[in-house]
């Protein structure tokens, strides 16, 4: 009993490629979630527009940043574009200070084209100090009220100082309507592009090595069939089943659990075609380095389950530390998630994504050169 | 058409290791050829060469009048192969395995034909990993017919079967030899060789040691019999030097294969290839009065040519 533990650990200390994958997995799932601030799911993102750029500005922005509840994010310096991402849902707040914003500066109404409310009872029109606008959309009514607070107590806090007395109104609010995006429509599209991610990585790459384990590369090979023909019928089998994969889980999200598409989903074709095509190179370069279907197994998921977390299927990725938000969009299923959003989500047309279409189309090139270099046939 | 296949010069280098050196055969139209020869002695590397899996690093082949590697596809489509422990796509039945083959060539048989003619018949829809041993093997020898080939290559089809099976495949492949088919087969089966080819390579360590028939290769050899006899007394040197007329009598404690000593003493002659050597022999023992618990003489046989051709037993 003993003796046959021992000679398994050797025998699974000798297949290194299949143990390696096998721990290295759990492994970085650890990473991954240790990484993703998941306490600060509940944060809003907060953009900017700084139109004053004095000390008193610049003290106001600081102090925001103290917040641990708000994220501060780059917006646009132009007011009515960085309206636009907050209606589109692309930015949860926008906090505009007016030029010539100062503590104690000349009084005047504020600027926007949205329906400003004042916010606070305490507001007077005309008074010395000129209020700060929050532009909010209606993504979150819960959330909107506590940022709504915390902001104007910051703003009374850095304009007003220890004035006393009757306080002038430091913030007034605008708020914007937005269509309401639930989470699961953003998490379904995720789904769909994460589902043909992990298929088309997994299962190339563990038949193409199996296919060689079982010499059937080389039985094809002494028959008089061009070989690309045998590799085209293998993606083309593929892709016929990302379709059928993309079909069933959205038509199950939408006719099961009322997930609202509004785009057009003929333009989800090309993103799921062009996704594929990557995700199966990926299959066929791991199939190189692989010596065994187990270890093809555990090396695509390996790849395709961090890709699956980073790339954003689930949360944003903006929580991440350091430069890894933008690690995160340089994988391929970013460009695929955002376009599958786009298009589902925000009806966008194939010309609006085609940047996305464009750095895939990419990925599809650089891939297929790896994976023509690095094939072996036994 | 007089040569199925002719080799000449081959040589098939790995980094610094030499697969095949400098190899020249042909295959004659009509023939079952062999390529005996332990694990490691080419036989696979000279056989995909043919087959037009690998490039030669020098020498020239050429298969049915056509050069290997240059006419490969047209090779291809008039030959049949079957690779040494080559298995097949496991979710699709026989019957839709060789379908799909038969599809790659512009001639083909019918599966349930193929089937047929190697004893599957009633198998057509189950799958591969559902037959034993020996049918998978005759299975692989049937998607080699698809394009009903002028020539097959099978890459030691018997291995690894056991005494019936081997016999079936043996079988098969003289029923596929009468239908004027030209086959070549690796194997390291003596019995085999012997058995079923009507020409013969031996080859080790990458070079072919001789080539002819298998008769005429064991009439070649200095050991044509060998005589084991067992004695109630141990001889005398002289008795012994009688016995063999100068070949080398050997005590059986030198000599690991001597069979049953019945509790006298095994003795273990390997007799050359004269009448009057066994003849020598029978007499030496009636004239010294020998008296004998056991007499055994067996011809030689291909295993005593490897022997002698290379200094070595064949082993699997």
């Amino acid at each position: 009993m003993l003796a046959l533990t021992v000679a398994n650990l050797k025998m699974l200390a000798r297949n290194r490629q299949t143990t390696f994958w096998a721990l290295f997995f759990p492994l970085i799932l650890v990473v991954v979630f240790g990484l993703f601030d998941l306490s600060s799911v509940g944060a809003a993102g907060l953009g900017v527009v700084d139109q004053a750029r004095t000390p008193a500005s610049q003290r106001l922005t600081a102090a925001l940043e103290d917040i641990t509840m708000l994220r501060l994010q780059d917006a646009p310096a132009d007011p009515a574009a960085a309206r636009q991402l907050v209606a589109a849902g692309e930015l949860d707040y926008l906090l505009l200070i007016p030029p010539g914003f100062t503590t104690a500066g000349p009084a005047a109404g504020p600027e926007g084209t949205g329906t400003p409310e004042p916010a606070g009872a305490g507001a007077q029109a005309g008074s010395e100090i000129l209020p700060v606008t929050l532009v909010l959309n209606t993504e979150n009514e819960e959330r909107n009220q506590l940022v709504q607070g915390i902001v104007r107590r910051v703003s009374d806090g850095v304009i007003l100082g220890e004035t006393a007395g009757e306080p002038p109104a430091t913030l007034v609010t605008e708020r914007l309507a937005t269509r309401q995006v639930s989470y699961f429509d953003v998490v379904l599209l995720g789904l769909v592009g994460m589902g043909i991610m992990t298929n088309a990585i997994i299962s190339i790459a563990v038949r193409i090595s199996n296919y060689r384990n079982l010499s059937i590369l080389k039985r094809m090979l002494v028959t008089p069939l061009a070989i690309w023909k045998f590799f085209a019928a293998e993606v083309a089998a593929q892709l016929v089943l990302a379709l059928v994969q993309a079909v069933i889980i959205l038509a199950v999200g939408v006719f099961v659990f009322n997930a609202q598409l509004n785009g057009n989903v003929l333009y989800l074709l090309p993103v799921v075609l062009l996704g594929s095509l990557i995700f199966l190179n990926i299959g066929f370069i791991l199939s190189a380095w692989a010596n065994s279907p187990a270890a093809a197994s555990g090396m695509g998921n390996a790849i395709a389950f961090p890709m699956m977390l980073f790339a954003g299927t689930f949360f944003s990725t903006a929580t991440l530390p350091w430069l890894l938000p933008y690690a995160a969009d340089a994988l391929p299923l970013a460009p695929m998630l955002s376009a599958l959003r786009d298009i589902a989500i925000h009806e966008a047309s194939l010309g609006q994504v085609w940047p996305e279409l464009a750095i895939m189309a990419g990925w599809v090139g650089a891939t297929s050169l790896v994976a023509i270099r690095v094939f072996r046939f036994s | 058409m007089s040569e199925a296949i002719r080799v000449e010069g081959l040589v098939k280098r790995f980094g610094s290791f030499t697969a095949v050196d400098d190899v020249s055969f042909d295959v004659r139209a009509g023939e079952i050829f062999g390529i005996l020869g332990p694990n490691g002695a080419g036989k696979t590397t000279t056989l995909e060469i043919i087959e037009g899996l690998q490039k030669p690093s020098a020498g020239r082949v050429s298969v049915l009048n056509l050069d290997s590697p240059g006419e490969a596809n047209r090779i291809k489509a008039r030959i049949g192969v079957q690779l040494q422990s080559s298995a097949y796509f496991n979710f699709l039945s026989l019957r839709e395995i060789l379908k799909l083959l038969g599809s790659f060539y512009p001639r083909r048989i019918a599966p349930d034909e193929l089937l047929e003619q190697v004893g599957l018949a009633d198998k057509g829809s189950q799958r591969v990993n559902q037959l034993s041993g020996g049918q998978q093997q005759r299975f692989t020898v049937a998607a080699s017919l698809v394009n009903d080939p002028e020539l097959v290559i099978l890459d030691e089809p018997t291995t690894g079967l056991d005494p019936q099976a081997r016999h079936n495949l043996w079988d098969l492949i003289r029923e596929i030899h009468r239908r004027d088919v030209t086959v070549v087969l690796t194997t390291h089966y003596m019995e085999e060789a012997q058995s079923l080819c009507h020409r013969l390579a031996i080859m080790d360590h990458g070079k072919i040691v001789a080539i002819d028939t298998p008769a005429n290769l064991i009439s070649r050899i200095k050991t044509t019999y060998t005589v084991k006899l067992v004695t109630d007394i141990p001889l005398t040197t002289d008795q012994c030097l009688d016995l063999g007329r100068g070949a080398a009598v050997l005590p059986v404690s030198q000599e690991p294969d001597a069979g049953p000593s019945d509790g006298g003493q095994p003795y273990l002659l390997r007799l050359d290839n004269t009448p009057e050597a066994l003849n020598g022999t029978l007499e030496g023992i009636v004239r010294g009065g020998i008296t004998l618990k056991h007499l055994e003489i067996v011809p030689a046989t291909l295993e005593d040519v490897f022997l002698e051709l290379t200094g070595n037993e064949l082993r699997d």
